[in-house]
């Protein structure tokens, strides 16, 4: 009897797997296995191709646009990392407070950036960052009362300081919602206790607080991680498509993007996409290896 | 437990768990099951009608009449036209997606420069639009074009698309301005002359740290800028056999003089945007006494700043050297006929129709004030026509007087990226100028030198990666 339920779970199973599995195999198994082939073609669309071996990844390592790509792209991301995050849940800390009147108000407007999309926030912020007519100019040459600051050439020069700024609005609502459902769940009797054991504000922070956001805080790091070295969208529409003077707005997605379909070589698009994937698995190793050290100190 | 009573045993308990679902995943089953049968008996075959892609409205109300009268004229016996109005990218998308991946595309389309070099990336047997050229000689028309107009269109001779127009570039300014400065701007035969006519007029009256007005609207950053006073000078970014001829020294000495403009504490050019509202307000302020006009720029004035009507006068560019050539070229279009179309001969004719036409021209230029390649048709009397935005100026004339004169311009797939690369160097130069206290004109060159030579190894790294083209770089 216990033979033929197990029988038939194992059936029932298999039978409830299989959309996944069919699905996992055409677009994911079968879509890296045909990169990984086509990493090792020269292409003009799918059906010009020509067998180049290991060549795109030597060319790859040489390329000096794909580095520039690399590097704004890890700018970005540590600009997202440390002022982004910690930003988001500075305001996560002040919503949480109940002495704060209209939290959900609060709450509302910083989210509401991401209520709007990327395709949009990239025009307004295009149009915030403009150079004399810009708001942001505008405003820091009223401040300042220095005419010259209308000048400050934001999407020519200052490309990735200006990418971190919109992103900043874009994205330190979103985080902080992440934050504000962690410190809703701190446990009120450990801050309590702290509070009888005299523990200041700055005290039950570092103590309580912190401890106890932390593995919601290492999700969202790696998900801004993540999020970061695919930034593509942002860039994209803020400079017209190509990466800005001297490349200083170009990302990896975006040089994928370029090589792939505006070029038609899926071929050097591909190894950028493995060498992009190579990134991100050697960034979730990073953070399976932190979990589980932490996990083991508890 | 026999098998089949094993599975009926099975199914039972498959059936028993669907009871359990929610209402929100019997709602998604649903809306799956629905869209899928939809998706399944969709026809997916493509239209039978002769399918027409354009990216202009302009070009579109122009076109349809014609084609209404083209299908009055052969009565049923060819296919009905779908004229359909897509944006540039989405063109550039879906005929790139349909070469690439062989999906249908329309019969006849509309490419703009700044997109053609991506459809000449690869072999040139690939190359998804038909070769016209045999067809051109052979109705003689290829006589009758604008000849530096094939240029873009054109690779190793072979050319791929019919010109829409010519695009020659000459100086627009606010006539209003310099006339009441007691400026004759005619006498401006080069650019040294130019700008010191102009000087008079760089005074700062309202204190606020910047001139009046500046002679010429024209910044590093405007690429496509760049590349029309380089063509005007005579450089070439590629040779003829689409070999990189980024560093020469006619272009680091062009490139050097158009720097000159910008670069140093009282600049010569200004930054105003072309597109835009506050550039469009800085017209009217009247920033800068000068604009880099091609002949479909006056079009987009006459739209966004009619507060310029009646102020504004054209005449040829000046020459960067006395007796050189008063003109350059700014963008273009051509019609292409993509080798998927299953009715070549219809689509050759209705373009030849709709391109030749001399109804069509003189409505492009009543419209859009573009000028057709086409050069029988230079005689009709609506270039002559007195242009009211522009001081009653008989400026149609004015541009077809130059047209043959227009550089030729490469076709080669990376000279989108030159450009670009171009930029970055006029670029770099002016951040080493804002470190200088102080530079002469032989340590500019030098730096414009090395920059080229910076470009041109990029360019050169680039096409080295292209195994299909065959080119070999310098």
């Amino acid at each position: 009897m216990m033979n033929r339920l197990s029988t038939n779970k194992t059936v029932f199973a298999w039978a409830a797997l299989t959309p996944f599995i069919l699905l996992f195999a055409f677009f994911m198994v079968y879509p890296l296995i045909q990169s990984a082939f086509l990493a090792l073609n020269q292409t003009y669309g799918p059906d010009t191709r020509l067998f180049v071996g290991t060549k795109n990844f030597e060319l790859l390592i040489e390329d000096p646009v794909f580095w520039t790509a690399i590097k704004n792209t890890l700018i970005y991301s540590l600009g997202s990392l440390f002022i982004q995050l910690p930003l988001a849940f500075g305001l996560a800390l002040v919503l949480n407070s109940r002495r704060l009147k209209g939290r959900s108000i609060y709450r509302l407007i910083f989210f509401s950036p991401q209520l709007m999309g990327l395709a949009f926030v990239a025009v307004l912020g295009a149009l915030a960052f403009e150079k004399r007519a810009g708001l942001v100019n505008r405003t820091l040459a009223w401040m300042m009362q220095d005419a010259a600051l209308l000048e400050i050439d934001w999407l020519q020069e200052y490309i990735m300081s200006t990418l971190i700024l919109i992103s900043l609005w874009l994205y330190v609502g979103f985080n902080m919602i992440y934050f504000l459902a962690a410190l809703q769940n701190v446990n009120n009797s450990l801050l309590e206790a702290a509070e009888i054991d005299g523990a200041g504000p700055l005290s039950k922070l570092r103590h309580v607080i912190i401890p106890s956001v932390r593995p919601v805080a290492t999700f969202v790091v790696l998900l801004s991680m993540i999020g970061s070295l695919q930034l593509f969208e942002l860039p994209y529409i803020l400079l017209n498509g190509n990466g800005g003077p001297n490349n200083k707005g170009l990302t990896i997605v975006m040089y994928l993007y370029q090589n792939g379909f505006e070029l038609g070589d899926l071929g050097y698009a591909s190894a950028v996409g493995w060498a992009l994937a190579l990134m991100l698995i050697l960034l979730a190793l990073i953070q399976i290896r932190m979990v589980r050290k932490e996990e083991a100190s508890r | 437990m026999d098998p089949s009573s094993r599975m009926r045993h099975a199914c039972s308990l498959a059936l028993l768990s669907l009871k359990h679902l929610s209402l929100g995943v019997w709602i998604i089953v649903t809306l799956f099951a629905i869209s899928g049968l939809i998706l399944l008996t969709k026809s997916d075959r493509p239209s039978e009608n002769l399918q027409m892609w354009v990216f202009s409205p302009e070009h579109r109300a122009m076109y349809a009449p014609m084609i209404e009268e083209l299908q009055d004229r052969t009565e049923g016996d060819e296919k009905p036209i779908d004229l359909s109005l897509l944006s540039r990218e989405a063109i550039k998308n879906r005929t790139m997606s349909g070469f690439l991946g062989g999906l249908p595309t329309a019969d006849l389309i509309e490419i703009e420069r700044a997109y053609i070099g991506q459809f000449f990336q690869g072999p040139q047997e690939a190359i998804g639009f038909h070769d016209l050229t045999d067809r051109l000689k052979a109705e003689g028309l290829y006589d009758q074009i604008n000849a530096p107009s094939l240029s873009p269109w054109s690779v190793n001779g072979r050319t791929y698309g019919l010109p829409h127009d010519v695009h020659p570039v000459m100086l627009a300014y606010r006539a209003d301005l310099t006339e009441s400065a007691g400026i004759d701007l005619t006498q401006a035969t080069t650019w040294d002359k130019f700008f010191e006519l102009l000087k008079p007029m760089m005074t700062d009256k309202d204190s606020d740290g910047r001139p009046d007005h500046y002679p010429l609207s024209m910044w590093i950053t405007q690429q496509d800028n760049i590349e029309l006073l380089m063509l005007q000078g005579g450089a070439q970014l590629f040779d003829t056999q689409g070999i990189p001829t980024i560093n020469t020294e006619t272009n680091a000495q062009l490139l050097a003089e158009i720097i000159s403009w910008c670069a140093g504490p009282n600049p010569l050019g200004t930054d105003i945007d072309e597109f835009t509202a506050a550039g469009h307000k800085s017209r009217v302020d009247g920033d800068a006494i000068a604009y880099l006009c091609p002949d479909w720029m006056c079009s987009i004035w006459k739209m966004h700043v009619p507060g310029i009507a009646g102020k504004m006068k054209v005449m040829p560019l000046p020459a960067f050297t006395e007796g050189g050539r008063r003109t350059s070229v700014r963008g273009g279009t051509m019609l292409g006929i993509p080798k998927t179309t299953q009715a070549f001969g219809q689509s050759w004719e209705t373009a030849v129709e709709l391109y030749t036409a001399p109804e069509i021209a003189r409505e492009l230029y009543r419209m859009v004030d573009i000028i057709s390649p086409i050069r029988s048709l230079w005689d009709d009397p609506v270039y002559a026509e007195p242009d009211p935005f522009f001081m009653n100026q008989q400026k149609g004339l004015m541009f077809i007087e130059l047209a043959p004169d227009i550089p030729i311009r490469s076709s080669s797939p990376y000279n989108y990226n030159a450009v670009l690369e171009i930029r970055d160097s006029a670029l770099n130069v002016m951040e080493w100028t804002k470190n200088q206290s102080d530079w002469t004109d032989d340590q500019l060159l030098e730096q414009v030198r090395s920059q080229l030579e910076r470009a041109q190894g990029a360019i050169e790294r680039q096409m080295s990666r292209n195994a299909f083209t065959g080119v070999e770089s310098k």
